[in-house]
């Protein structure tokens, strides 16, 4: 954690060096300066990173906002049926917490509201309501046993991102930023894309999701927004054409070095360069959100809500430009999984959004040869409980979170491909082989970047933090391809 | 910037010699020592204790003969430490820690020697006056730096000590006359006499506000889900006004903790309690209320920890702390002072307990508001009159138009049909779509047209009954009736490959069913929120006649002839089997009442009657209100009207009784309990309201309530209040505490670099009746205060974050203070105190984004846009977009980070207040003669004159922009268009906008955005 990339500027050197006053020195060439932009530094991560080869360069977090319901998606009970509309059994509650959406009502079961197959050469099974998925499986690893200590959505999300439910901790992407840096200099090295939906979401997405924790707050994730603006006051007011921005930072920069020169603080070298990396940021953002230069056939690959600027699945093509540029991680967000009633409208609903660009992203990747060093994840905070919330036998039922036991799934960057991991009892109700905690996957995602999560460790407060905590957890090895 | 952790922690452990004239101090001297060289081995955590040895307590290490007390060269401790055999010496060399120094042995030697007399961690031991002379900060200062051979710097040139010091009591820069009359003042006392002016300002309560609000959490919304906004403002002005008659700490830790159980409490009293009602609130659907109301009283515990104690009790809500003398019960003992209050863990509006209460400052906000509206209405008024005008000969040419008939809906013909699901489309001559086919359960109908009108207001959809359809009504599905969930309009143009979605904002329909008792399904405006839980449905009506819905675009689409339209009916209900059997899609350019309504519209009408007579008064006031609709001039004074009376309308509110959440006892006190492992409703031991002994012991003459606690919070015996409020102080004035960790002063925390000057000052804060006025001129008086913050290569290689305080602190300005700065400097700043929130500008649709359009921010207009930031307005979900490495206002923060990203250099560079200060700016400058214009700007925004060198740059771009701008005029006025101060007629714009740019880059200039 030595390993500021930010050291004092070599002309604040060149100028204390020599004992000579940079001002007076510089100041004919200042006065007839050309536009020309300073040379780029590289922005490197930590010396002792990667602690070993990395499988997966990149990540493309796919997170689905609200827990998406396991037992109507991956984790098929053909078994269920004889049990429905009777009462879940205590041995397999186990006294479970419950929200206070159903703690007063009966735990009566309700089967899948969906038909399943076995789809490809692994034969993984997925659900008639994600038919683009199907195809795709022999490139998936799926983990049937997910579990959280969680039960509702802020303090799962957080877990889920940070490692601890609660907020301040950094997020995954955050570490990957600060240990592994990036290997473009004209982006940021985290990058976060919310879908853009019509209704109000039930849960917010706080920035905290993204949030860089004790980290330096340079490592916090990005959000590019779906406006005129995709970052935060990127765009230059109108009437001020980029040879004038350019000239108003020679100036700044010039002047700034005049200050330094009497000052002796690097920070004035860090802010000269943290304004030209605003300069060229104000190019090489538009230019990537910019999808004009997509080929037809993407858009049909990726389905027809990808020419809606802002949805899922327009978002699922910028994540492939971003790792077309190096960024080293990018996180999606979709919201509205959380489907306490009407399975049959509102879960439906978000498969249509995401399953057709979920597969085609593992598709274009493969295809570009991207997939082999990017890992993508899909999965949401938590799954969802067997029984039937409201009546449990109507179409409006629905089912209220549940933390014991959920399904996510990885592909490709050296995650094990068309292989099913772990399994649940027959009422998706707790995992009964081979579970694998938020920590556990964490430790194994950091693995696959090539980082012992035991010792990436960052002092704060006198207390040397990880992602993973301080509880054990275990790369999962099973996991890796 | 950030800076590593590991230089700040070699740098506090330069060794301090022990003064001879001193007897050691176990705190001071030998515990550091102990702890970072001995005790992760040898500590209280038995799983790494080592050799069986402990030395963090005398008896034990004493039994071991590790120390024996007067005998320091048969010690153990001292024979292993200097020992130069590598299997011997301590600590072991694989342990990575540096040998100890010589000067460390003496005074463990020392110690031994003298007895080994035990102490406490130094935070719990209280804090002494030690001897000094002169003024003591210098002397303190002074008595380091001599030791290490390092020179203090000289003072900072006069415009510099004003600006930092007008930063730093009032968060405002100098006016150029405040900084003329200082410049000019020779006298002995003007450093004094600026003191004493700054500290008496109203800017002074202000300025301590926005340090308490971080502290406090305040914010104007609750937070959470829901994040539903409340109305505590009127704390935020008590705060600000307590600083203001320098109200002492410990009677402002009192009203704050318990004003409303003092005597006779005032409604003030009773109002400074919100204090512990700022936490977060949460509404969050399937929460448990008990389970937030446990979370509110854990908030307050912690935050009384952090803010008053400096420490961090949140780690023993599950466990005894780790490090410090806190169990788990001490934790929960302090946790019932605050569970009795008459509180249900509620959120919203139902926050109970409230106080009632009408601000007096909110009078001036209402004033404002309703001269805005007194200034727009006449405005709005008269651009109706003048529309009078033009619409007698828009009528006459509606007239004319309509003589022969007059259709206002033009069907659409599909270029092509889809459907997702396999339903068969087919469109027919009279534009009828018509389904055959599969019938599946739900279905998505996708209507390509080529848009063949220029213009489009509206959206009409039929939906038709036909023969096919069960019992020959609207629908295949089994009930004959359809289920609308959603409509979506799209356009896309040839060659570009993305979609553009067009905004509907209204939809009304001829009948619709009761949602409530149709499983959500009815109102026909729920088709425009992408949600198939709801939509539209006829059912209950009569299905064998057709049935109308229309709906309005937010603004009129206009396109070229090569658009396509594309329309899309989805219909994924979760019973489903209601398709839509029969359907025709027309279109409208018509304004007004043509696309709020089913009925005829007023052309229509129009056409009718027009043969025989010209409108009566009824249609011509509709089609008076079609023409409005669509006539820019008027729109545009509508809108602002329409705006300011929004304003008012909140401001009314404003100055009406208000709730603010206060404190207030239950009449039955709650039982508290130990939760284990923090959990709210697994209840170990009961407790009852105390105090950790470990810091002081309980006043024995107060009762166990919350002004006893506070009693106990600011008693002369408690050692850490005084020593952590000094510290903010510090903090506050040269960027980093004297204790770096200003929210620990636990064992994890960092020791202080100079103890003897905090406890020094904790003492005179005391001794001074918790006088934080006299503590902040005590410090800005001394010389260390005012030292010059350049720094030379070598000091700053040996002391790069300024511990030593060899030189002035030089450190980023927070991004409120920067705000507010530009504000000053270009004269814009609204000087008002109080009052209800305000909002500043910033980037369009950012609460919308994040709220999916729940709430929207809408930037104050008037005056009250140039208000300070302890004013704007702060959405827990989402802080001020301007305000970077801010604190986030979600928990208590008392120490903010400061970071230096391109993202900041946008905002500075682009925000609409930095550019509405650098145009005022402009505007000054070129009302000034040529020569005046450069060091007017420089003195407004760095309190000073540019160099000759500096003049030449400014030229140079301003030449740069000149240039572009004399030949680009059009330029030059799109550059001015923002914000409200848009240039008057006659203005030379063109420069006026290359001044701008030359003012906006000196407000980008890191001095300007530096304390130094």
């Amino acid at each position: 954690m030595n390993a500021d990339p930010y050291s004092a500027s070599r002309r604040y050197f060149l100028g204390q060096c020599t004992g000579v006053s940079l001002g007076s020195m510089a100041l004919s060439t200042l006065l007839c300066r050309a536009a020309s932009e300073p040379p780029v530094e590289t922005k490197q991560g930590l010396p002792s990173l990667p602690h070993f080869a990395p499988k997966a360069k990149r990540v493309i977090f796919l997170t689905q906002s609200g827990g998406p319901s396991q037992i109507e998606l991956f984790d098929h009970k053909p078994g269920l049926e004889k049990f429905a509309g009777t009462e879940l059994p205590d041995s397999v509650r186990q006294g479970q917490r419950l929200t206070t959406m159903t703690a007063n009502q009966k735990q009566l079961i309700k089967p899948a509201a969906t038909r399943f197959e076995k789809c490809g050469r692994s034969g993984a099974t997925v659900s008639e309501w994600l038919p683009h998925l199907k195809s795709v499986v022999d490139d998936i690893c799926f983990i049937k046993s997910m579990y959280t200590d969680q039960i509702n959505h802020a303090p799962a999300m957080t877990q889920f991102l940070t490692g601890n439910q609660i907020p301040g901790r950094p997020s995954l992407g955050a570490w990957a930023s600060y240990g592994l840096g990036s290997e473009n200099q004209n982006l940021p090295d985290y990058l976060v894309l919310l879908s853009k939906m019509q209704r109000p979401s039930d849960q917010p997405l706080y920035d905290h999701y993204w949030g860089s924790g004790f980290l330096p707050s340079r490592y916090q994730g990005v959000k590019l927004r779906n406006a005129k603006d995709p970052v935060l006051y990127l765009r230059d007011p109108d009437g001020l054409p980029r040879h004038l921005r350019r000239g108003m930072l020679d100036g700044i920069s010039d002047l700034n070095e005049m200050h330094l020169s009497t000052m002796g603080d690097p920070e004035i070298a860090t802010r000269i360069r943290q304004y030209e990396m605003a300069y060229r940021m104000q190019s090489s953002v538009p230019e990537l959100t910019d999808l004009s230069d997509e080929k037809e056939e993407v858009f049909e690959l990726y389905g027809p809500d990808s020419r809606r600027p802002g949805s899922y699945a327009a978002n699922c093509i910028l994540a492939r430009r971003l790792i077309e540029r190096g960024v080293r991680f990018v996180q999606l967000f979709h919201p509205d999984w959380d489907h306490h009633s009407r399975l049959t409208s509102w879960c439906t609903a978000r498969c249509r959004d995401t399953d057709q660009p979920s597969a085609a992203l593992i598709t274009d990747l493969k295809r570009r040869g991207l997939l082999d060093d990017t890992l993508v994840i899909w999965g949401g905070e938590f799954g969802r409980g067997v029984a039937g919330q409201g009546k449990w036998d109507s179409p409006e039922a629905g089912r209220d979170h549940h933390p014991r036991c959920f399904t996510m799934w990885l592909a490709g960057g050296g995650a094990k491909a068309g292989y099913t991991h772990g399994e649940t009892d027959d009422f998706s109700y707790n995992v009964t082989k081979d579970g694998v905690h938020v920590h556990d996957l964490h430790a194994t995602i950091l693995h696959l970047m090539g980082i012992d999560h035991e010792r990436f460790t960052f002092r704060h407060q006198g207390l040397d933090f990880r992602l993973t905590g301080v509880d054990a957890s275990k790369v999962v090895r099973q996991l890796l391809g | 910037m950030f800076r590593p952790l590991v230089v700040v922690l070699g740098m506090v452990c330069i060794a301090r010699p022990v003064w001879s004239e001193e007897a050691v101090r176990f705190s001071r001297d030998i515990l550091p020592i102990l702890s970072e060289n001995c005790l992760s081995c040898h500590g209280q955590d038995e799983s790494h204790r080592k050799g069986e040895l402990r030395l963090d307590v005398r008896e034990a290490a004493v039994k071991k003969s590790a120390i024996l007390p007067g005998n320091p060269e048969e010690s153990e401790i001292i024979k292993r430490i200097v020992s130069s055999d590598t299997e011997e010496v301590m600590p072991p060399p694989k342990s990575h820690k540096a040998k100890l120094s010589e000067a460390q042995v003496e005074t463990l030697k020392r110690w031994i020697r003298e007895g080994a007399v035990w102490g406490k961690h130094w935070a719990f031991e209280p804090p002494l006056k030690a001897f000094s002379e002169g003024h003591p900060i210098d002397y303190f200062v002074q008595k380091n730096l001599q030791v290490l051979s390092i020179l203090p710097s000289p003072e900072a040139p006069k415009h510099t000590l004003l600006r930092r010091l007008s930063l730093d009591l009032t968060g405002l820069p100098p006016t150029p006359k405040e900084l003329e009359s200082f410049l000019k003042d020779a006298s002995s006392s003007a450093w004094e006499t600026v003191v004493q002016r700054l500290l008496r300002s109203k800017h002074y309560g202000e300025r301590m506000a926005m340090w308490w609000l971080d502290a406090a959490r305040y914010s104007d919304t609750d937070g959470f889900q829901s994040d539903a906004t409340r109305s505590n403002w009127p704390w935020r002005d008590w705060v600000v006004d307590a600083f203001n008659r320098n109200m002492p700490y410990d009677r402002f830790t009192l009203e704050q903790f318990a004003g409303d159980l003092l005597p006779n409490a005032t409604e003030d009293q009773k109002l400074a309690t919100c204090f512990h009602r700022n936490h977060m609130t949460n509404g969050e659907g399937g929460r448990d209320p008990e389970e937030s109301r446990v979370d509110y009283v854990i908030d307050r515990v912690n935050t009384v920890g952090t803010t008053w104690l400096g420490l961090t009790l949140g780690c023993t809500q599950c466990h005894s702390h780790k490090f410090d003398p806190i169990s788990h019960s001490d934790y929960y003992s302090l946790t019932a002072f605050f569970n009795s209050i008459d509180e249900d863990g509620k959120a919203g509006t139902a926050a109970k307990p409230y106080l009632s209460y009408k601000s007096p400052l909110a009078e001036p906000t209402l004033s404002e508001s309703q001269a805005l509206v007194e200034e727009r209405k006449p405005k709005e008024t008269s651009a109706r009159k003048a529309a009078e005008a033009p619409f007698e000969a828009w009528l006459a040419q509606r007239r004319l138009e309509t003589s022969q008939g007059w259709q206002s809906w033009i069907v659409l013909r599909a270029t092509s049909l889809q459907t997702a699901e396999g339903t068969q489309l087919t469109q027919e001559p009279d534009g009828a779509v018509q389904s055959s086919g599969p019938n599946p359960n739900q279905d998505e109908y996708r209507f390509n047209a080529k848009f063949s009108a220029k213009r489009i207001t509206g959206l009409r959809l039929e939906v038709l009954p036909n023969e096919t359809h069960t019992h020959g009504a609207l629908s295949r599905g089994a009930t004959g009736d359809f289920i609308l969930t959603d409509l979506k309009l799209q356009v896309r143009s040839i060659g570009n490959s993305q979609v553009r979605d067009i905004l509907l904002t209204d939809a009304v329909a001829d009948a619709m069913s009761d949602k409530k008792t149709n499983g959500g399904y009815g109102d026909v405006k729920d088709t425009l929120d992408d949600d198939p839980r709801n939509g539209w449905t006829t059912k209950g009506f009569n299905n064998t006649h057709a049935h109308i819905a229309v709906y309005a675009l937010a603004e009129p689409l206009t396109c070229g002839d090569d658009d396509e339209l594309v329309i899309e009916l989805r219909q994924r209900s979760t019973l489903g089997d209601s398709n839509i059997g029969r359907f025709r899609l027309s279109v409208t350019a018509e304004a007004g009442d043509a696309i709020h309504g089913t009925d005829k519209t007023p052309r229509e009408e129009l056409a009718e009657i027009n043969k025989i007579q010209g409108p009566d008064s009824k249609l011509r006031a509709r089609l008076f209100g079609e023409f409005l609709a669509d006539h820019s001039p008027y729109q545009e004074s509508k809108i602002a009207l329409d705006r300011a009376n929004r304003q008012l309308t909140e401001s009314r509110l404003a100055t009406g009784t208000l709730n603010v959440m206060v404190l207030a006892e239950r009449k039955e006190p709650r039982r508290t309990y130990v939760l284990q492992r923090g959990v709210w409703d697994k209840h170990g031991q009961e407790v009852h309201p105390d105090v950790p002994a470990a810091i002081a012991p309980w006043l024995e003459e107060e009762e166990r309530t919350r002004i006893g606690l506070a009693r106990w919070i600011t008693s002369t015996r408690n050692p850490l209040t005084a020593r952590v409020a000094v510290n903010h102080l510090w903090q506050m004035l040269f960027g980093i505490g004297l204790v770096r960790t200003t929210e620990d002063f636990g064992l994890q925390g960092e020791r202080p670099s100079h103890p003897e000057l905090l406890d020094w000052l904790a003492v005179d804060l005391m001794e001074h009746g918790w006088d934080i006025k006299h503590t902040l001129a005590l410090i800005t008086t001394s010389a260390t205060y005012r030292q010059n913050s350049a720094a030379s290569p070598s000091l700053m290689k040996r002391d790069p974050d300024n511990r030593l305080l060899a030189r002035g602190s030089r450190f980023r300005l927070p991004s409120w203070m920067l705000r507010d700065a530009a504000l000053q400097a270009s004269g814009l700043l609204n000087t008002a105190v109080g009052g209800p929130p305000v909002r500043p500008y910033q980037p369009e649709g950012v609460w919308e984004e994040l709220f999916m359009g729940r709430f929207k921010y809408e930037p104050s207009e008037g005056s009250a846009q140039y208000r300070r930031t302890l004013y704007a307005f702060w959405r827990r979900s989402i802080a001020p977009t301007f305000l970077f490495d801010s604190a986030q206002r979600r928990s208590c923060e008392v120490r903010n980070g400061r970071t230096n990203t391109p993202l900041q250099a946008l905002t500075l560079l682009n925000d609409s207040t930095f550019m509405e200060a650098a145009r005022e700016l402009a505007r000054q400058m070129i009302n000034l003669p040529e020569p005046e214009r450069f060091p007017h700007l420089y003195r407004n925004t760095l309190s000073r004159t540019p160099t000759q060198e500096e003049h030449s740059v400014l030229q140079r771009e301003l030449d740069k922009a000149l240039a572009y701008y004399d030949s680009h005029k059009d330029e030059a006025k799109k550059l001015l268009q923002f914000g409200q101060k848009i240039p008057e007629p006659g203005t030379d714009i063109c420069s006026l906008a290359a001044h701008t740019l030359i003012a906006s880059m000196t407000l980008n200039l890191d001095e300007g955005m530096t304390h130094e």
